[in-house]
């Protein structure tokens, strides 16, 4: 079976490209919001990279 | 990465084998085709709220006694509820995409689709909880409703068992004489596998970063208890 008739211009056409472009729409949104918050998460995460003396502290 | 990428090759490979392979259904044409996600989102849908429900209860048990392991229940409950909405939210939408095309409705309020709308606000109330109480006892209160929330997932699966309704009556486990046509088995059982993939690997990623802003919030409390004990110094 050919895919071309998914682009044609009856009603279940729309709605099956629809079906299946929202499904993958969606997953991969969220999949990229993860991505994006554990990217920022983890930025701010890092670890304090200054140089430490050690002469504020106290023994 | 290397799970998904498989994951990405099966749903590919699903999908193809949905839109190109499957023969078209004798008596709804093209739009049948829609059934190969559907189906699989609301199987999922109906899935991941009992991880979050065990989750929540493991949550509840730990709580006092281990809190350190009760933060890492709480943490897969919260991802296993983001991934119940999502997949949920697709099952109400395709649901509504092949209803308007095959009935000439997009709704109607009969059982199945009336417990499952149920089932969607009550995780998108969880989701909601979690994010504007401020009580803090938040997670405790998050980990009692969802041991109520999960008492709809058995009413959504059964709905179309114990009453009449405008839903297709059970494709498969309702008896004799149902289930799909053996060409179309393929087709049904790839995207059955990749989306289960799929919604693992949205559940482990979403429960590592949740893991990782639980850290990055308990460094930040060791910090201000530092900072406050060198004020009282």
């Amino acid at each position: 079976m050919r895919l071309s008739w998914i682009f044609g211009s009856s009603m279940e056409a729309h709605h099956l490209l629809a079906a299946y472009v929202a499904v993958w729409l969606i997953q991969g949104g969220y999949a990229g919001w993860i991505a994006w918050q554990w990217v920022r998460a983890g930025k701010d995460l890092q670890p304090d990279l200054s140089l430490n003396t050690g002469e504020d502290e106290e023994f | 990465m290397v799970w998904l990428a498989l994951t990405v090759v099966a749903i590919l490979y699903a999908t193809r084998l949905a839109l190109v392979v499957a023969p078209t259904e004798a008596t709804m044409g093209n739009v049948q085709r829609i059934f190969y996600y559907h189906v699989p989102t609301s199987m999922l849908s109906l899935l991941f709220p009992y991880v979050n429900f065990v989750a929540s209860l493991f949550y509840l048990g730990w709580r006092r006694r281990d809190p350190l392991r009760a933060l890492s229940a709480d943490a897969v409950a919260i991802a296993a509820a983001e991934v119940t909405v999502v997949f949920s939210s697709l099952s109400l939408l395709t649901g509504m995409l092949w209803g308007r095309a095959a009935w000439g409705i997009w709704w109607t309020w009969d059982a199945r689709l009336t417990s499952m709308l149920l089932l969607w606000l009550l995780y998108v109330s969880y989701l909601m909880l979690r994010k504007l109480s401020a009580t803090g006892q938040t997670q405790t209160l998050a980990a009692v409703l969802s041991v109520f929330a999960a008492i709809d997932v058995p009413i959504v699966f059964m709905s179309i068992r114990w009453w009449r309704t405008q839903h297709p009556a059970p494709v498969f486990f309702g008896g004799p004489d149902t289930g799909i046509d053996p060409s179309m088995r393929p087709a049904f059982g790839w995207n059955v596998l990749g989306w289960a993939m799929w919604g693992f690997f949205l559940l482990t990623f979403r429960y590592a970063l949740e893991r990782r802003r639980q850290e990055r919030e308990q460094e930040a409390a060791l910090k201000s208890i530092e900072g406050s004990l060198e004020i009282a110094q």
